[in-house]
């Protein structure tokens, strides 16, 4: 088996033989091991959140990860970012005809060292085989179930509260515009990519927090602006609080663009009560994942839409962008 | 940011109520600290801060692209240009979409370099820009070009179309703020001509938002006194004589030529072809390129815009249909152009 064909999604012996030899070699969980046609769970509590994505990343692999770990990581921190602990998770492939088995084994070695890392099972998913140049080497879906402990709706953000970001941003759109073939600079810089869940969960027990969101597509700008829109309310953020490693502003501004725009597959923005920001923000700094934690801006009620204070004191709106500055991201 | 809040104090003290003062950038890097540093939102109403021909890719004819791309097509050849170029719009479509044998390179060394290792093929370099740009392309030049490197050159220069935009009644330019890295190669001398014949301050400044604001500090100061001069806040890399050596080498090997820009129509003496002598490197000569009418983009106002007679907010394509995916225009496409440039920021 050196290459995928298309009997490895017929449903057939091919399939089988892939599912045994390698899908289970990886991610055989309790609850995937009798491949029946669905997976039996358990959760301890009533109320689950559940989440779905699809990852369809280029290219497959990227300084700090591949489309396996980010399709976990993805799901994981969709569900921590809602107040919930990851729980299960589904793994649906769309494979090309000839796709490497070596390729595929990495991607589903990044998939078990994800799950692994974020404590979540793989129990059920699906394997689909489209013919040569049909599709660009893999998709991935993902879907979670996770428990709820703390339900973070939009609803609860009021004026006054904080904004927090729990890292550096634009780390994974730079690595992912570095890798693509057009440009010839060479840094050394990796995506962000990580599950969220073990440094967000402490955050559960504090009152003030009260939403989440990880800023991937689109970037901060953008998730601060769905929050303007739909809350009614401002977000004003201070340039010189929010955290870009230098060789990301470097090659942003090469290359023309706005770290406050790219992608993150490894940060969450965090709205709070002016009250636990602090706290918050030292529970953050003591994990790995948290270090360069900061408390970007507020949230007001003097305007609408997301303004920037830049670090000379002027004013730049941050408006929703109608496009991706880079298209297939994650 | 103290030091910030007083030079925007002294900007604000040396504006007056009664006139508007029009200061205008001729650099894309320059727009682009101005627009994403918002300077705009501290400066006083009567100061107004106009994005000029900072955009080399903007100006470049579309005839020069449309034989780029049509270069490309031949066998042997390989079509070598700058990133932007690539994503050009023309009436053919641009050099990613329709050319066919073509690579992105960053400098001019490149192009030497993929030469040296393709001895079958003909590279042809599509070299573009102002005199920054200019320089290293004389460079290679000098250095000795192998057999099968041709250079198709549209450059553009910058002093010309300055004097052109400050003749120009409609625009009413009050100040200029020279651009730091074609300065570093022209020297700050080359500017004298502004404030001598036409006495508009003309003063050289650097990238960063307090450099810049100082110059526009030393442009309203000489203003408010009445005698204009060649200024420069930008000291450290910029010399009078500017890089002399550079300059020889241009000298060397181009000539002043009456060029087309695009958008705005041919101005006498405001780009840069080879020299006769070099003729065998240009590859205008050698592949006898033939001059293709300019079309016009229906609703875009590059040319407009590039002159300073109008904000890309005025354009009414601008963010609607034409954006930096979908650029309909010259300035949409690179990160010097004021449409792109005021796309990603409000």
């Amino acid at each position: 088996m050196k290459k995928i064909e298309i009997g490895h999604g017929s449903g057939g012996r091919l399939t089988r033989d892939l599912i045994q030899k390698l899908f289970l070699k990886y991610l055989g969980s309790e609850e995937l091991k009798p491949l029946e046609d669905a997976a039996y769970i358990n959760l301890r509590h009533h109320h689950a959140a559940m989440t779905t994505d699809s990852y369809v990343v280029r290219p497959l692999f990227f300084p700090g990860g591949n489309i396996g770990k980010l399709a976990v990581c993805g799901t994981v921190n969709d569900l921590a970012v809602s107040g919930a602990v990851p729980r299960y998770l589904s793994v649906g492939f769309i494979l090309e005809e000839g796709f490497p088995i070596e390729h595929l084994e990495e991607i589903l070695k990044g998939i078990a060292e994800s799950a692994k890392q974020s404590g979540v099972h793989i129990v059920t998913g699906d394997t689909k085989v489209v013919e040569k140049d049909k599709c660009d080497g893999m998709y991935i879906n993902t879907t979670g179930i996770g428990e709820i402990v703390k339900p973070l709706p939009l609803d609860n953000v009021s004026v006054g509260d904080m904004v927090l970001i729990t890292g550096t941003i634009g780390d994974h759109g730079t690595a992912i515009a570095l890798v693509r073939d057009e440009f010839t600079i060479t840094a050394n810089l990796a995506s962000d990519c990580a599950p969220l869940n073990d440094l967000l969960q402490p955050l559960f027990e504090i009152d003030g927090l009260k939403w989440m969101r990880d800023p991937t597509r689109g970037g901060v700008a953008t998730v601060l602006a769905e929050v303007s829109d739909v809350t009614g309310l401002g977000v004003e953020i201070f340039e010189e609080n929010v955290p870009v490693r230098e060789d990301v502003r470097f090659i942003s501004d090469m290359l023309g663009y706005d770290p406050l725009y790219l992608a993150n597959e490894g940060k969450a923005i965090i709205i709070a009560s002016h009250e636990s920001a602090n706290k918050i923000l030292t529970i953050l700094k003591k994990h790995p994942l948290g270090q360069n934690a900061s408390v970007i801006g507020h949230v007001t009620s003097k305007f609408k839409g997301v303004r920037l204070r830049t670090k000379i004191g002027g004013e730049r709106l941050l408006d929703m962008l109608e496009e991706d500055m880079l298209p297939r991201i994650c | 940011m103290d030091k910030t809040n007083n030079i925007i104090k002294l900007i604000h003290s040396l504006v007056p109520h009664d006139k508007k003062i029009r200061i205008m950038n001729v650099c894309g890097s320059h727009e682009h600290t101005i627009a994403f540093s918002g300077m705009r939102s501290l400066m006083p109403e009567n100061l107004e801060i106009i994005p000029g021909p900072g955009c080399p890719v903007c100006v470049c004819p579309e005839s020069d692209i449309i034989n780029a791309i049509n270069l490309s097509k031949i066998d042997d050849v390989i079509l070598v240009t700058y990133g932007d170029m690539l994503r050009v719009p023309t009436q053919k479509g641009s050099i990613r979409a329709e050319g066919k044998n073509f690579r992105m390179i960053t400098s001019p060394f490149e192009a030497l370099n993929i030469a040296k290792s393709n001895p079958g093929k003909k590279i042809v370099f599509f070299s573009i820009g102002f005199e920054t740009t200019t320089a290293p392309t004389a460079g290679i030049l000098e250095m000795g070009v192998p057999d099968n490197l041709f250079i198709l050159s549209s450059h553009r220069l910058t002093p010309t179309i300055m004097e052109i935009l400050i003749k120009d009644a409609e625009i009413g330019i009050d100040g200029f703020i020279a651009p730091g890295h074609v300065s570093a190669i022209v020297g700050s001398n080359a500017w004298n001509v502004f404030s001598e014949k036409y006495g508009i301050p003309t003063v050289v400044a650097g990238f960063e938002a307090d450099n810049l604001l100082l110059g526009i500090v030393e442009i309203l100061r000489q203003l408010k006194s009445g005698k204009a001069q060649t200024g420069n806040v930008y000291k450290g890399v910029v010399k009078p004589e500017g890089n002399t050596q550079a300059q020889k080498l241009m000298e060397k090997y181009l000539e002043v030529a009456n060029v087309n820009w695009r958008g705005i129509g041919y101005i006498p003496g405001s780009g840069l072809e080879l020299r006769d002598k070099y003729s065998s490197r240009d590859a205008r000569k050698v592949f006898e390129l033939k001059e293709v009418k300019e079309a016009k983009i229906p609703g875009c106002i590059c040319g407009t815009i590039i002159l300073g007679k109008a904000y890309p907010s005025a354009c009414k394509l601008f963010k609607k249909v034409c954006t930096p995916k979908t650029p309909k225009g010259p300035c949409m496409v690179s990160f010097e152009g004021a449409c792109n440039i005021w796309y990603k920021t409000g």
